[in-house]
């Protein structure tokens, strides 16, 4: 019979029109997110050895790192900035990989919108200069 | 003195069922399409260039961004490649991680088809409950990597990082369900007398205008062409696995359609025995810290979603490659779209660029 089958397709979005929900409300209702998931970097500026390898790791420059030498002998390498441009990130975890002392993590954090590209481009540790 | 003139009528670069941001100008003849032209380069990022400032590692998160529905089989053609020239042994446990995770990539990606074609024929429910379905396969993959679209998870000797505990149970739990949740996309769309009338002996390809073009992946076989990358020069891991080769004779806007059910079925034996037959063990072999590849070339062929998908690799000696090519499937499928939308009227061209499902993130590049 001709038009059976849109018979049958009537039937089957009538069954989901009396079903359950299947989206989420979300700002209201907050997603559920995996250990794994990859939101904004988070950074630890205590166990930085200034190595410079998260730098060389990333594909798009997006980390820029200064330094200067102290410590007791005056030889070791002390952080100084470390700064992350988000606008270049494309979050695939290759610097994360890269660091051999577990400096830097994701995050579950990812309402970070702005509405200036000045605004982005976080800074996640600066020495504070002393007077 | 009035007199009739040619018409020309242009299709995209912003139209909702050109898949992204693709151009055709048509020259309608009434209402039959007597001429079209492919324009393409409106998402052209310079990839391939790109490749050659990039050390070998530092590439990987931009081969997702060619196919970015189908990218871990990008990646897994791009990491092979290099495997390749360098001699890396990559162990057991990725080989079936990659295989695992390529096939339900290659299962998103026809269900991106199936809903994007339902959609430009003016069936939405169709695509909520293909996206549906999507949305799980994504879900398994923010738990292995983390992200649900540029995954980047493939490394160069194995990949990022290894399964989670509960990946396998709801893996399986996914295979079990997906073919009932593909019959009722099957009694919604496949049924209906309307999208049988727009795609049924529309578009025909004939076998031999498709390999005089270059034509791979479902499209190839939807003309009764058996060519299939898995099967033809088994790469990975993919001659242990039994599966069969889908091949439909009409060549037409359904057969190819229909296809894409058939692939996704083989592709879900494929992953049930890659579970079952998963092996503990490492995660990624033995790599150089720095990877330098000797000079040569090479051309290597994995079979993403939309066909033969290869990389011609030239190394002169550095940290870098001298000469990245990629052989986009989409982008040697869409040259066939010209000569075969010539002759039908121009809702039929709608269904036939629908049927060839070209990503325009890679047909620009």
């Amino acid at each position: 019979m001709y038009g059976e089958g849109l018979i049958k397709g009537l039937r089957v979005t009538l069954k989901h029109f009396f079903g359950p929900h299947l989206t989420q409300y979300y700002p209201e209702e907050r997603p559920i997110l995996p250990p794994r998931f990859h939101g904004f970097l988070a950074f630890d500026p205590e166990n930085c050895i200034v190595c410079g390898l998260c730098q060389t790791a990333c594909p798009n420059r997006v980390i820029s790192l200064k330094s200067e030498k102290g410590g007791e002998d005056g030889k070791k390498r002390i952080l100084t900035e470390y700064v992350l441009d988000f606008r270049y990130c494309m979050f695939c975890g290759l610097c994360i990989e890269a660091c051999p002392k577990g400096c830097l993590k994701f995050t579950h954090e990812f309402e970070k919108a702005t509405y200036h590209p000045d605004e982005i481009s976080q800074v996640m540790f600066r020495k504070k200069v002393e007077e | 003195m009035p007199r009739t003139q040619e018409l020309n009528l242009n299709m995209g670069p912003q139209h909702p069922s050109t898949h992204g941001v693709f151009r055709c100008v048509i020259t309608p003849d009434g209402e039959t399409v007597t001429r079209v032209e492919n324009h393409i380069g409106y998402l052209h990022r310079g990839i391939e260039k790109i490749a050659e400032s990039k050390t070998y590692p530092q590439f990987i998160p931009y081969t997702d961004r060619m196919d970015y529905l189908c990218s871990m089989v990008y990646n897994q053609g791009y990491v092979e490649t290099i495997e390749k020239m360098l001699g890396i042994e990559v162990p057991e446990r990725a080989e079936y991680i990659r295989v695992i995770m390529a096939e339900l990539s290659r299962i998103a990606s026809h269900l991106v088809m199936v809903a994007t074609m339902a959609i430009d024929l003016a069936g939405t429910s169709n695509w909520m409950y293909c996206f549906r379905e999507r949305e799980k396969i994504l879900d398994l993959f923010e738990m292995t990597c983390g992200s649900r679209m540029t995954f980047s998870y493939m490394r160069i000797g194995g990949v990022a990082e290894d399964l989670p505990e509960e990946f396998i149970p709801a893996c399986r739990k996914f295979i079990n369900e997906f073919p009932e949740k593909m019959n009722e996309v099957h009694e919604l769309l496949t049924g209906n007398e309307i999208f049988q009338a727009r795609t049924k002996g529309i578009g025909i390809l004939p076998p031999d205008m498709a390999v005089a073009y270059g034509v791979t992946g479902p499209n190839l076989r939807a003309s009764g062409v058996p060519y299939d990358v898995r099967k033809n020069q088994p790469y990975s891991i993919y001659d242990r696995f039994d599966f069969k080769l889908p091949v439909r004779f009409n060549g037409d806007c359904f057969d190819r359609y229909l296809l894409r059910f058939d692939e996704m079925e083989q592709s879900c034996r494929i992953i049930e025995q890659a579970l079952d037959s998963l092996p503990e063990g490492e995660i990624k072999g033995k790599v150089p810290k720095m990877i330098k590849i000797p000079p040569g070339e090479i051309y290597h062929q994995v079979e993403s979603s939309k066909g033969a998908l290869g990389f011609f690799l030239v190394s002169d000696g550095s940290n870098k490659p001298y000469r990245l090519h990629v052989r986009g499937p989409s982008f040697v499928n869409m040259g066939v779209f010209p000569e075969l939308a010539k002759g039908w009227k121009i809702q039929d061209v709608i269904s036939i660029l629908a049927s060839l499902d070209p990503v325009l993130g890679e047909v620009d590049r």
